[in-house]
């Protein structure tokens, strides 16, 4: 089976701070098909996310389908703080490219 | 309070300092809102702001868009309501924004009621709910403790909708409030009117990046409008329309949990909230369900000094640095640490083009012709932090490794000096939730007629 990267399927592959201790990615489509063929085609799991970061799948702190809104929302712990020396990204609105470059079977 | 049939707020941008239009802010204001609600911080910039008492945004953009809404609303005869002023909502940055309105007013010739609400919690205070087991961690991974707190320079809580309601029940004009959950800044008006607080509530968390929620998406002019079930939002400005897909995406916006959020003393079930597209510019919003939780618990954020920081920037454009770097890293890292013993420091390499942004969690492998290096290094004054610096940069420039070609320097500096020192250096100490006896215990309310 054929596959793509997530960023050629979905609208909006996003990350942003969601409070300073965790990154939350949201993954948003504006058509209920191809949600439906990505929501349920098993490659964007919590596990195929810690994947693409290489991290834990305990570091996954939720995981959720949104119907309604046609999006996928994931949320990491942050490895340190934002803000905290070594932090590299303070909002964490650079930190999707991974995710959207997960392989997602093509439909 | 009798009730009104619809109450509408305008948010006149996302960030009070970071713009709206002309044309939006007109236009919102012919639509006859009811009160202009405003957001002017978070945690998003860091805990600089918070540890520092700095403000976010310069005195001038404050300055300058403060005016045109104090004079909007002055002659519209409705309020003006400020949250998180300053950008952590500290007291200073409270006082720094009031004497700004002070002089706005005087300015404008106008009179009218100021109120403030200080947002700051005695680290005493908090010391003794540690102790009695009122404090539990939010999400900083530990327990809040005496220790950390005594090592905190600064602590604020989120008020809720009612300390604001209790300025405009002093019948304030203007409302600069400290530290507040963003929502509780739109939703006081409403719920003061009598307006459904889960209606209110919802409505706030999507209306307070104001014109975000909208496409094509801007720091800009937004309203939204309270019926009795339901609302319905709309942007300013004629050239941006509200959709289901903008509205519905903004309702995942920077939360974890897009159908339970929890905000002072209460809980938000968001599970059953639908979207409606009304014309080509409005969106209807339903079925917020809100409880109120048995103990009141705000909000904690603290932030304490953890050092101070120099840095220094420097290109590399020979390939064969870039095979050697990661070794070169660890090597004047290593030199560092030994030479400055037993000085405890904290050095952090951003390799931009490598690893820059995301660290351990960066799975791409090296690519492109040049890279960008910070040399970041935190110590406890700001002489050792400088010193550290320069003996990394230094070394780095003039270091020697296998087929090098160029031996004549490693590192090429955009400034003279190459160390620059940053000052402060400021982490989150607290964000843990505190219970307290009522929603207005820890903000006190201040009037003055102007």
């Amino acid at each position: 089976m054929s596959s793509k990267p997530l960023r050629e399927i979905a609208d909006i592959v996003r990350s942003k701070n969601a409070g300073p201790y965790r990154i939350t990615f949201d993954i948003m489509f504006t058509d209920r098909a191809r949600y439906e063929a990505v929501r349920d085609s098993g490659a964007i799991t919590p596990q195929t996310v810690a994947d693409a970061y290489g991290i834990e799948l305990s570091q996954i702190s939720s995981f959720f389908k949104i119907d309604q809104a046609m999006a996928i929302k994931v949320t990491i712990i942050r490895p340190r703080a934002q803000g905290a020396a070594g932090d590299g990204d303070m909002y964490g609105c650079q930190h999707h490219v991974p995710l959207m470059n997960i392989a997602v079977p093509a439909t | 309070m009798e009730k009104q049939k619809s109450i509408t707020v305008l948010t006149p941008t996302g960030t009070l300092g970071y713009g709206f239009g002309a044309e939006a802010l007109a236009r919102g204001m012919s639509l006859g809102p009811d009160v202009i609600a405003v957001d002017a911080g978070s945690t998003d910039p860091g805990p600089s702001y918070l540890g520092s008492n700095k403000p976010l945004v310069s005195d001038y953009s404050i300055r300058r868009e403060l005016k045109d809404l104090i004079s909007a609303a002055h002659k519209a005869g409705i309020p003006v309501i400020v949250g998180s002023a300053g950008g952590a909502g500290t007291a200073s940055q409270v006082d720094r924004t009031v004497a700004l309105v002070r002089s706005i007013v005087s300015e404008l010739g106008i009179h009218l009621k100021l109120a403030w609400i200080y947002a700051e919690i005695p680290v005493e205070r908090a010391k003794a709910a540690v102790a009695t087991g009122d404090i539990v961690d939010f999400e900083a991974g530990a327990p809040l403790t005496a220790e950390i707190l005594d090592e905190t320079c600064s602590l604020v809580a989120q008020m809720g909708h009612e300390p604001i309601c209790a300025a405009l029940d002093a019948g304030a004009d203007v409302i600069i409030a400290g530290r507040a959950c963003d929502d509780s800044v739109i939703a006081a008006y409403p719920i003061w009117k009598g307006a459904d607080p889960a209606l209110a509530i919802h409505m706030g968390k999507i209306l307070e990046c104001g014109a975000f929620s909208a496409e094509p998406f801007a720091m800009d002019v937004m309203l939204g409008t309270i019926h009795d079930d339901h609302f319905v939002l709309e942007p300013g400005s004629s050239k941006r329309r509200a959709s289901v897909k903008s509205v519905a995406a903004h309702s995942l916006y920077e939360r974890e949990n897009p159908f339970s959020q929890g905000g002072p003393g209460h809980l938000m079930d968001l599970a059953d909230c639908s979207f409606e597209q009304l014309g080509e510019r409005q969106v209807k919003v339903t079925g917020a369900r809100i409880t109120e939780t048995e103990d009141y618990y705000v909000k904690l954020e603290g932030a304490r000094l953890a050092g101070y920081r120099t840095i220094c920037i420097a290109g590399l454009r020979c390939p064969t640095l870039a095979t050697a770097i990661d070794g070169l890293l660890e090597e004047v890292r290593a030199k560092a640490i030994d030479y400055f013993a037993p000085e405890e420091v904290t050095i952090t390499f951003h390799l931009y083009g490598r690893n820059g942004v995301m660290k351990e969690l960066e799975p791409a492998p090296p690519s492109g012709h040049e890279l960008g290096l910070v040399i970041d290094v935190v110590a406890d004054r700001q002489e050792l932090a400088h010193a550290v610096c320069h003996q990394i940069s230094g070394g780095l420039l003039h270091y020697h490794y296998q087929d090098i070609i160029n031996p004549s320097g490693n590192l090429a500096f955009p400034y003279s000096p190459s160390d620059l020192d940053i000052g402060a250096h400021y982490e989150f100490s607290a964000y843990h939730l505190m219970k307290v006896n009522s929603p207005t215990e820890f903000f006190p309310l201040h009037l003055e007629d102007l």
